[in-house]
């Protein structure tokens, strides 16, 4: 699709002599910088309202009485503007204010985090003066103040610039901080109550108040993270894409002696802008957590126990108990969702080729037959959606999906589009949280298991998505809904609508395109069908039925054969059983099963059971991609150059071992092999693949629309998603990120509160044969009969405790009469 | 401390004094409600006005602290303004005020305690020509000297409630709160002084008068237009700054809600 350039209305003035032509009701600072005139700024943000805040700005105006605003001030035809450069009125304008903003402020460069990259520190030397005339004492504040766990500021270093008020209002839509006090006390502030009772404060808590420390233009705001641990001339940085979740941010990572410092966010106009979201911008400290594995570990025979061993020791004994059960039953491979698209191709063709099995799965969460075969129909190899298409939605369907909690950077591209036109925003959902209600979306209260019907006779629904440009976006969970995902294809196929799946992990999609499940190979082909084989066959330079033609078992089959015994071995990636639908079961067959190799970072559950332990290289020392939910590819490069090897290479060897040459230990080799088979814009893959041009896809999958549980009394129905920030494993190791979480709290509706006898604040208890969790109650205005607990968050371990999954039937009672 | 209900009332009304989508407006209003409560703006004061308001504490905070008849300590019944500014100052003021300083023993800002007054020097109060003046609970009394300042605050604090020099009889300042809060004022049969400009206000004219000072060329009898009578006048055209008229902060469009689906 080619983008037609509007035609943009323009206007001719002269900018230091020089004639400028700018498009009507552009700034005069923006058309400064088209022909390289940089004015001083501090307020001013290209992705923020104009404010005229700072005032350093100034310049000269033809026919103004007094220096003008060139930040606000918008360009008109014929108008002669005189910068710095060229005109001493504004010269001496803007060094009048520098002198002004200088007078409270510390001259601590030396040690402040901003000294160095500081705006203030730089245009106080360019364009302000040597010497300042003000000998008085400056102000001085406690310090620092914080105003989240994470957030600190340093009141007297601020230069009320309100770049973080106007982000957390704007775009992020957090009005936790705004001016306080008035006049000279005048200072940014958080909501303080009572001295004595500081948890009545109302602290900064928004998930993307990093970005209020990278745009702040001095040193006032301050992550307690990196806050004195390095000068930014030490650093080194580089480009760097966020393993966290499907959004796909860019990044860069700051890092000095082999550990990364800080993270940042990037600017990519066509992805995440110039934002990213606390768990991308804070959550990177798991690398060094003190159960990194950095040494094979081999289960001693005699002992019983792990004990190091060498590589080639334990690629041997790893090989021979993966051959041996591959005649024996079989091997089950589980990948999870956080790998590079070329590790997961690593692991499909592994599955194929080394192990002759289809039984590989991405999917470490509740997932459905419908789910695997959506992937195939309606996701795999499809890039018909991107954020740029938010912009120009006529309307937005959220079924499954919590944009906020579960793709941070799709909250905000939606946000934005809805203060900037009204964006008209529709959930299927159980309530109204928080990011639908910033968005102000239409929300149709919903008990999980029925998403589907509502989704598909919702006249209101499906005059929306008839809308010119329309996306319904699902998320991952809806693979819980039976005829969920079926519902999605058939009503966006009946409107128009775009469709676009939206998984929670970085390497979902990338697994999906790449062939880690049990129905899809490389570049979504199927499994049955012979040509499909052939192709990868010949592309993989295999003699004809080497590929195994049977479908192979998803995650819960897998677990369930390796539980029942019928399974040889296990051949796990990074996953957590916690994560699973049963973390029991897949606990005990990990216990049941005769062989586990576990390719992990750290010493997880799975290591721990493992036969053979192979280390990996988390994200920042190795180089891949990830693909996004757009489909759009990820690539970024290695941040720490470590001995620590990915798990392709690792796969790689293990292959070797096993007599074959997979030629996926090299990214690029990797990338070629995978670019030969799948439309993937792969960094030096110049060649476009084959891909599905030609082949066959899987069909979508028809089931008829479920409907919810009923629940007796004493009972609900379970509703659940993540929040942002959680128990992840990847965010362990930062406790200032983990304190602007947000409180976990059982939602339930009034009249299910009344039936309990509880009010906001009351402990309520959810519970199921295998477990209980208890809460306070936070009375929500949602549907009867359902109790909403978040996913994975402190004292709310779904899965681990109760063993279910969204939709089901949970026993509900008033805290502490149930253990 | 949850708020009565008849301020909820109110509440509810001082919001319905604004166009939907609006409300944020009522705020002012509403801080002097949460004051007629509570004698001042109360942590539970500022989550009140956030909670009926739908926007943040921190949003209410902002306003709060911005304002000083927004207080944020708990205030005595009567609050003594003394004006200090450079008029008042000179002529009385300064003196007036540290007479009651030393008579309450409290600072500007602070209340005695007996918890009846709450001192404060005051900005300019626009009665220069009254100086030195002050006020009760934003009543004024005129003209004031040292002891006249001392006897007032003592009639204040044995239960009287002294004439002020002008507009209407005393009331507590919780009282005055309501009246800030928008509702209706039942003392307004009996207003002093309610009439054309006094005495001192026209000393400075009767000067000129006498003395024939007069701004040369001015027409005293030019007629008072109002701004949108008056022609434009010709000056440089810019584009409106892009910021101007414009609230930074201007929240989104009010929540459409879905009913149920079962």
């Amino acid at each position: 699709m080619t983008d037609v350039v509007p035609k943009v209305d323009t206007v001719k003035l002269t900018i230091d002599g020089i004639e400028v032509e700018a498009p009507k009701g552009a700034l005069v600072i923006r058309a400064a910088e088209q022909i390289g005139i940089s004015i001083p700024r501090f307020c001013d943000h290209p992705l923020l309202a104009p404010a005229g805040a700072c005032r350093q700005c100034l310049v000269d105006v033809e026919g103004q009485r007094k220096p003008v605003a060139s930040c606000t001030q918008p360009v008109a035809e014929g108008m002669v503007v005189r910068t710095q450069m060229t005109s001493e009125v504004a010269k001496k304008a803007q060094e009048g204010i520098m002198e002004f903003l200088l007078i409270n402020h510390p001259l601590d460069c030396p040690v402040c985090d901003k000294g160095g990259e500081c705006p203030l520190q730089n245009q106080a030397m360019s364009n302000g003066q040597s010497e300042s005339r003000f000998v008085e004492h400056k102000r001085e504040y406690p310090k620092p103040l914080p105003i989240s766990t994470q957030v600190l500021l340093d009141r007297e270093r601020c230069v009320l610039c309100q770049r973080c008020t106007r982000f957390s209002d704007e775009i992020a839509g957090d009005k936790f901080i705004d001016l306080m006090e008035r006049s000279s006390n005048e200072q940014i502030g958080v909501f303080r109550g009572n001295p004595e009772s500081p948890e009545d404060d109302a602290p900064f808590n928004s998930y993307y108040s990093g970005n209020t420390i990278q745009i702040c233009p001095v040193g006032a705001l301050t992550s307690a993270q990196y806050r004195f641990r390095a000068r930014p001339f030490d650093l080194v940085s580089t480009p760097n894409a966020c393993e966290h979740c499907a959004a796909g941010c860019d990044q860069r990572a700051d890092h000095r002696r082999g550990k990364v410092m800080r993270r940042l966010a990037g600017d990519d106009a066509a992805v995440n802008e110039e934002w990213n979201c606390d768990k991308g911008r804070f959550a990177f400290q798991y690398t060094q957590a003190t159960d990194r594995l950095t040494k094979p570990l081999v289960r001693d025979r005699k002992t019983g126990e792990l004990r190091e061993a060498s590589w080639p020791e334990a690629l041997t004994v790893a090989a021979a108990g993966l051959a041996a059960a591959k005649d024996n039953g079989g091997v089950g491979v589980l990948t999870g969702g956080r790998l590079t698209v070329e590790d997961a191709f690593a692991y499909s063709k592994f599955a194929r080729v080394a192990l002759g099995t289809n039984d590989i799965d991405f999917r470490a969460r509740p997932l459905s037959g419908e789910e695997t075969e959506f992937l195939g129909s309606s996701v795999a190899g499809r890039v018909d959606v991107t954020y740029a298409d938010i912009e120009r939605a006529g309307a937005v369907v959220f079924v499954g999906l919590e944009p906020e909690e579960e793709c941070p950077i799709i909250f905000l591209r939606a946000r934005k589009t809805y203060l900037k036109r009204g964006l008209a925003s529709y959930a299927v959902a159980p309530f109204v949280s928080r990011g639908f209600e910033k968005l102000g979306a239409t929300v149709i209260l919903t008990t999980p298991g029925a998403e589907a019907e509502v989704l598909g006779e919702s006249e209101q629904l499906r005059e929306a998505l008839s809308a010119d440009g329309a996306i319904l976006f699902v998320g991952e969970r809806l693979a819980s809904v039976e005829g969920g995902l079926s519902t999605a294809a058939r009503i966006a196929e009946e409107t128009g609508a775009k469709l676009a799946w939206v998984p929670r992990r970085a390497g979902d999609r990338g697994a999906v395109e790449a062939g880690a499940l049990p129905t899809l190979l490389p570049g979504g082909r199927p499994v049955y069908d012979p040509a499909a084989r052939s192709e990868v066959a010949a592309a993989w330079q295999l003699d004809a039925g080497v590929l195994p033609s049977a479908s192979g078992r998803d995650t819960d089959a897998i677990i369930a054969a390796a539980k029942a015994g019928q399974l040889g071995a296990l051949l796990v990636g990074g996953v957590d059983p916690a994560d699973l639908a049963d973390p029991q079961a897949a606990e005990q067959a990990l216990d049941a099963v005769g062989f586990v190799v576990s390719l992990e970072l750290r010493l997880s559950v799975v290591a721990k059971r493992a036969d053979v332990v192979l280390p990996i290289a988390p994200a920042v020392e190795k180089t891949g991609s990830y693909v996004n939910w757009e489909g759009r590819v990820r690539p970024f490069g290695t941040v720490l150059k470590t001995a620590a090897m990915s798990d392709a290479r690792v796969l790689d060897a293990l292959g070797r071992e096993l007599g074959l040459e997979l030629g996926v230990g090299d990214v690029a080799a990797a990338r070629t092999q995978l670019a030969a088979l799948a439309e993937l814009p792969l960094p030096g893959t110049a060649e476009a693949g084959t891909a599905l041009r030609g082949s066959v896809r899987v069909a979508v999958p028809t089931v008829a629309a479920g409907a919810a549980a009923a629940p007796t009394s004493g009972q609900a129905v379970l509703a659940s998603w993540h929040h942002l920030l959680d128990n992840g494993s990847l965010q362990d190791g930062d406790g200032h990120l983990a304190g602007t979480a947000r409180t976990p709290v059982a939602r339930i509706s009034k009249s299910t509160a009344a039936d309990l006898g509880v009010a906001d604040g009351d402990a309520v208890t959810v519970g199921t044969g295998r477990g209980a969790i208890t809460l306070p109650a936070l009375v929500t205005d949602m549907v009867d009969g359902v109790v909403w607990v978040p996913t994975n968050s402190p004292g709310s371990t779904l899965r681990r405790t109760l063993g279910v999954a969204e939709g089901a039937l949970v026993e509900i009672s008033t805290g502490g009469t149930k253990s | 401390m949850a708020f009565s209900e008849v301020t909820r009332e109110r509440a509810r009304q001082i919001i319905a004094r604004y166009p939907e989508g609006r409300s944020r407006s009522a705020l002012l209003p509403l801080l002097h409600l949460v004051q007629s409560e509570q004698g001042y703006v109360s942590p539970e004061g500022i989550a009140f006005c956030a909670e009926v308001l739908d926007i943040t504490k921190a949003q209410v905070g902002a306003v709060a602290t911005f304002y000083t008849m927004y207080k944020r300590k708990p205030t005595g019944d009567y609050l003594v303004s003394v004006c200090t500014n450079t008029m008042c100052g000179v002529l009385g003021g300064d003196k007036a005020f540290e007479a009651l300083r030393d008579y309450l023993g409290v600072d500007h800002d602070e209340t005695s305690s007996d918890g009846k007054i709450t001192l404060e020097h005051a900005e300019c109060l626009a009665a220069c020509d009254y100086a030195p003046v002050m006020t009760v609970n934003y009543e004024f009394f005129d003209q004031i000297t040292e002891d006249s300042a001392l006897t007032l605050v003592k009639q204040l604090q044995n239960g009287e409630r002294p004439q002020p020099t002008r507009g209407t009889r005393l009331c507590t300042l919780k009282e005055m709160a309501v009246q800030l809060a928008g509702f209706a004022d039942d003392r307004g049969d009996d207003v002093i002084a309610d009439g054309p400009a006094g005495e001192p206000t026209l000393a400075g004219n009767r000067l000129a008068e006498r003395f024939g000072i007069a701004v040369p060329g001015f027409d005293p009898e030019t007629p008072i237009t109002k701004k949108a009578e008056e022609a434009p006048k010709p000056t440089e055209t810019l584009p409106k700054a892009a910021s101007d008229g414009k609230p930074a902060g201007d929240g989104p469009l009010p929540q459409k809600k879905e009913e149920a689906k079962p």
